[in-house]
């Protein structure tokens, strides 16, 4: 068992529960908006939003798991510390990034419809 | 000791994808009642029947992907494979197969709203009339 294995079983928990802690939260909040979109259609709002949610995670966590396909040989202690906050680091700024684009979205399309109205 | 390897990793690989499209499509379908309800005007065996038809459909295509992206051709010649690269090779594909689910699901759902909005542009002249009856 060498260093790139111990690295693999340390980072995909913690990076699968952060995961699947954002995509509940953006679930339960994000319901609301939703349901201004479909105009107060409360099943199709759940139906919506359950696939979306199945539909985020099934991409975020297979793209997370392809990742570890790309990283280096690590060769000792201090290297595998670096490379694992950097590449945590990575994948959570990138998922912080299309959170407030999805924010923006939302919002672009709510001012959009009460324009029409 | 290496083909042994890649045995293991397709024993692994099967039941994963396999449970997976079982259960994207079942959730995918269930929620796709009301929509075909609504696609169809409240006729609702023609509207049962299709969905089900569609789930039928949406399990040999995914499987088959499936199939298809699960030959781990890269070390099919050398008996050596270490456990890292065992790893690495299921990560790639269980990821590809997952992202490839999910794009199919979106798909999916985009269809049946695109439908759906269809559906009601085309039945808005004729819903203003009713409760003038």
């Amino acid at each position: 068992m060498n260093f790139n294995v111990i690295i693999y079983i340390i980072y995909i928990p913690i990076i699968f529960f952060i995961m699947i802690k954002v995509g509940w939260l953006l679930f339960k909040n994000g319901e609301v908006f939703l349901c201004d979109i479909f105009q107060n259609d409360l099943e199709m709002t759940q139906n919506v939003n359950k696939l979306l949610l199945i539909g985020y995670y099934l991409i975020n966590l297979g793209a997370t798991t392809i990742t570890i396909t790309l990283w280096d040989n690590v060769e000792s202690i201090h290297e595998m510390i670096s490379t694992f906050s950097s590449i945590l680091g990575k994948t959570i700024l990138l998922l912080v990034i299309f959170h407030y684009n999805n924010i923006f979205w939302i919002k672009f399309l709510n001012r959009k419809k009460q324009t029409f109205n | 000791m290496g083909s042994l390897k890649i045995i293991i990793a397709y024993f692994i690989y099967l039941p994963i994808v396999i449970g997976l499209t079982v259960f994207v499509s079942k959730k995918l379908f269930e929620s796709g009642k009301s929509f075909m309800i609504d696609i169809f005007r409240g006729k609702e065996a023609t509207a049962l029947a299709t969905d089900k038809l569609f789930e039928v459909g949406f399990y040999p295509i995914n499987i088959g992907m499936a199939l298809i992206l699960m030959k781990i051709s890269s070390f099919s010649n050398r008996y050596e494979i270490n456990n890292q690269e065992l790893i690495e090779v299921m990560g790639l594909k269980i990821g590809s197969f997952s992202i490839y689910l999910g794009m199919m699901l979106l798909l999916n759902l985009f269809l049946f709203l695109r439908r759906k909005k269809v559906t009601r542009s085309t039945q808005k002249p004729q819903s203003p009339v009713t409760p003038n009856i």
